[in-house]
């Protein structure tokens, strides 16, 4: 496990000095994340310009509700995002083979070898949201309520890396589409807002075919003292159970790979 | 005179790299630059018909060179004149006269046949429909391109890619042709097809070729002229077969005895290589003949070779000793 | 010249078709965003529902009409050193984008219309209710849309000669787009200074301003005031990428080649 953490960091010292390396892009980096945030909000401004809530919540609860997404898209952005075309090039090449000898597990690092480190300002940018929805709303969590939070968080990250490595994995069999990942998005944009905003047909698809909204709704609910113990165990439960799939998944698809052709 | 170029130069600006923690961070204020120059005080004619090879370890400035020939870099001094035109210009008469090919770079469009491709370069070349027929009818057969040109080009290997992309830009018979490791990667059937096209064509068709290349059969085989370029300079310039009597002014004599006999091998040559029974010496030119005549006389020989040295080792010692009054 | 166009679209064309896969799955996702998009409103103003589901669906239209996409091949074909290529040949390599451009806006045409055809007659809402003047304009500010969008993504690809990752300056100048070309919310329901503003910048005129003149929400003077405008940035965006090919071919042939 620490052999594990070691090799993560050699890979955010590795990309941290690549990202460096192009001067003009940092800053522009930097600017860009502080520049979508801002626009987000700005959206969120623009929709209660005309409203008082929306599917029940309010202006500075869907403030938190952003915070969230903003993190986990900044995580998303961080590390899944960077390597989902790597690996399809890997695939493509054949140069998968050299990630399969090498002594480390071989999932870990087509999900970790590239980090785009400046993304975690998105995540920090996120918290500082959260933060400011909660001031507007004058609401102070517990501290029951921040361990909720940080377990549903945590699972949601789980989540999310579930579902992405198994998108990820779909790229042994599908090599001529360049990029999945805006399946993803398109996914995941549903998360934004309040799953309770949605009306009638689409909110049957949006709870029971594609529940992307949980993995932001739960969570802000839970910081905004709106949880149950029975929906906490549900998420890490459904994450773990995930997490497992993507697991059997990319196993599976090793098999393919290498017993195919190599 | 086809090609000319004058006290050629081409610098570039290069900020240095550290690896580190520090070092990183400290790059976004402050770059070191370095100039690094890439090709210094060039100058070469070359005329109609001629084929050229340009040699040079990497980084030596060929590439950087043939960019400069070709319009795609601006020199930092100097002239160049291609056809009767500056190639940076880049002026649509000046493409439609020459070509170039690199060995690593397509220009046949991916996703689709070959001949897609060619149906784009006839109008963007504004080749009329009967030189099309014609030229296509010529290169496919040159090339053996018949069951290619339907295919999709990713559907195609290295070689029979080549052979279309060779196709690809001579249809519109340019006169200059610029070949950038045409060969590279090619197995060596394909090697010597390409090499014997571009002997056939040039001598059909007096189109003059510039190549730059690694490999010495390419050289051997095409060139009757080599420059030599290493570190920017032009270093040599003139027949092959002049540098190889400069160079390596000897011949290799490969003996097979039937049994190695225990002796001093001074008084015939140059011991080059020894395993069981066979002998390589180097023998001055002019004794080699006379050399090779007294060890059949005194040995028990089983098979004798007489050759020129490997044009490897003349070029290697082009770059590394320099070429002396040239 | 139009012999190597129709060369050119005929060789697009079927490139396309190798991708028709990927380019159907990409559409797909350019859908996600206007859609929930309509649910936020469709919740906020319930009783408007109707006439936000014909804008939504009309922005889907008309922005995959305008959709230009050449910064990203530009900057793949710089950065890979293949854009030299079409530098080799004797015509100007923006022929090649504006053929691509054509191929798959006719293709988007095919699958839209059809489709909103479809539509309309499920669900009355999406009828439209326009005169034929109308729809002379409404097609005039579409093709002046992708006119303009094509400009502003070109000139942004060609920024690729100096700037590394020109997807961000893009994604800055997208970003701004999407409140000021009404795909956030229609223009009438921005805050007054955000709507001063989209009179005056280039990308009303890219998407919203169609869907205007299909609602009958713009009436004569708007409509010749609204063309003037989008007429005035297009000679601006074409200056400038006139003006940034220069400089790049400069770049271009000191460092790169």
């Amino acid at each position: 496990m620490r052999r594990y953490g070691r090799v993560f960091r050699e890979f955010f010292r590795a990309c941290f000095v690549e990202e460096m390396e192009y001067r003009s892009e940092f800053f522009g980096n930097f600017a860009a994340s502080f520049f979508g945030v801002g626009m987000a909000l700005l959206t969120v401004h623009i929709f209660f310009y005309q409203t008082d809530d929306l599917g029940g919540w309010t202006y500075a609860e869907v403030l938190v509700l952003l915070g969230i997404f903003n993190m986990l898209r900044g995580f998303i952005d961080f590390a899944l995002r960077p390597n989902m075309p790597r690996l399809l090039e890997h695939v493509r090449r054949g140069t998968l083979d050299y990630i399969l000898t090498k002594p480390v597990d071989s999932m870990f690092y087509v999900s970790f070898r590239h980090l785009v480190f400046w993304r975690l300002i998105d995540v920090a940018l996120g918290l500082g949201v959260i933060g400011y929805g909660l001031y507007i709303e004058r609401y102070v969590p517990s501290a029951v309520d921040v361990l909720m939070f940080l377990v549903v968080m945590a699972a949601s990250l789980l989540l999310i890396y579930s579902l992405w490595m198994m998108l990820m994995t779909t790229s042994f069999w599908v090599v001529r589409i360049d990029d999945l990942s805006f399946i993803f998005d398109s996914f995941f944009e549903t998360a934004r807002f309040p799953g309770s905003m949605y009306r009638g047909a689409v909110r049957m698809v949006i709870t029971y075919v594609l529940p992307a909204v949980l993995i932001t709704n739960t969570p802000a609910l839970a910081l905004l003292g709106k949880w149950s113990v029975s929906t906490v165990l549900a998420a890490l439960a459904v994450a773990i159970l995930f997490l497992w799939l993507a697991r059997r998944f990319w196993r599976f698809a090793l098999r393919f790979y290498t017993g195919a052709g190599g | 005179m086809v090609i000319r170029v004058s006290h050629l130069h081409k610098s570039f600006r290069v900020h240095r790299r550290e690896a580190g923690w520090l070092e990183a961070v400290r790059s976004l204020w402050r770059r070191d630059y370095r100039i690094v120059e890439a090709v210094k005080d060039v100058s070469f004619t070359i005329e109609k018909g001629e084929i050229v090879g340009f040699l040079g370890p990497n980084g030596a400035g060929k590439t950087t060179t043939m960019k400069m020939l070709a319009g795609l870099l601006h020199p930092t001094s100097g002239e160049i004149t291609v056809g009767g035109f500056v190639p940076f210009e880049q002026k649509a008469e000046f493409k439609k006269m020459m070509s170039l090919v690199m060995g690593q770079k397509s220009q046949l469009i991916w996703d689709i046949p070959p001949m897609e491709t060619f149906l784009v370069n006839k109008a963007i070349y504004d080749i009329d429909d009967r030189s099309f027929r014609q030229t296509l009818e010529e290169l496919t057969e040159l090339l053996d391109l018949a069951p290619l040109l339907d295919k999709p080009t990713r559907s195609l290997s290295l070689g029979q890619r080549m052979r279309c992309e060779l196709a690809a830009a001579l249809l519109h018979r340019p006169q200059v042709l610029f070949l950038d490791e045409p060969t590279i990667g090619l197995d060596v059937h394909t090697q010597e097809n390409v090499r014997r096209f571009i002997v056939d064509y040039n001598r059909e068709h007096e189109t003059t070729i510039l190549l730059t290349s690694h490999y010495m059969g390419d050289v051997a085989a095409l060139c009757d002229r080599v420059m030599i370029i290493n570190y920017g300079r032009l270093i040599y310039d003139g027949e092959l077969s002049v540098l190889t009597e400069k160079l390596a002014p000897y011949k290799r004599l490969e003996v097979r005895f039937s049994r190695l006999p225990n002796i001093s091998w001074d008084e015939y040559g140059e011991v080059a290589e020894m395993e069981e029974g066979t002998v390589v010496l180097r023998v001055a030119r002019e004794t080699a003949a006379g050399t090779a005549a007294r060890l059949l006389e005194r040995f028990d020989v089983r098979d004798i070779n007489i050759e020129d040295p490997p044009l490897e080792e003349v070029i290697t010692r082009a770059f590394q000793e320099g070429v002396y009054g040239s | 010249m139009v012999r190597k166009y129709i060369a050119l679209l005929r060789m697009k064309y079927i490139e396309m078709l190798a991708y028709r896969l990927a380019t159907f799955v990409w559409m797909t996702g350019a859908i996600t965003q206007p859609l929930i998009t309509m649910f936020v409103w469709m919740n906020i103003h319930p009783e408007e529902s109707e006439s936000f589901l014909f804008y939504f669906m009309a922005v889907i239209f008309v922005e995959r009409m305008t959709s230009a996409w050449d910064v990203w091949e530009l900057d793949r074909e710089i950065r890979e050193g293949t854009f030299s290529n079409l530098l080799l040949r004797p015509l100007h390599p923006i022929h090649w984008a504006i053929a691509e451009n054509i191929v798959y806006k006719w293709l988007f045409l095919v699958i839209l219309v059809p489709v909103w055809m479809v539509g309309a007659v499920c669900w009355p809402a999406l009828r439209p209710h326009m005169t034929g003047s109308q729809i002379g304009w409404f097609l005039g500010a579409v093709v002046l849309g992708a006119a303009l969008r094509f400009l502003l993504s070109y000139s942004c690809g060609l920024l690729a000669f100096w700037v590394t990752k020109v997807a961000a300056v893009y994604g800055v100048i997208d970003v701004i787009s999407l409140f000021l070309s009404g795909r956030i919310a229609p223009l009438e329901m921005l805050p007054p200074q955000l709507r001063e503003w989209s009179e005056w910048l280039p990308f009303r005129y890219m998407i919203s301003f169609p869907i205007e003149i299909a609602t009958g929400a713009v009436r004569a003077e708007e409509l010749v005031r609204g063309f003037a405008i989008a007429a005035g940035w297009l000679f601006v965006l074409a200056a400038v990428l006139q003006w940034l090919w220069k400089a790049g071919m400069k770049k271009n042939q000191a460092v790169g080649g």
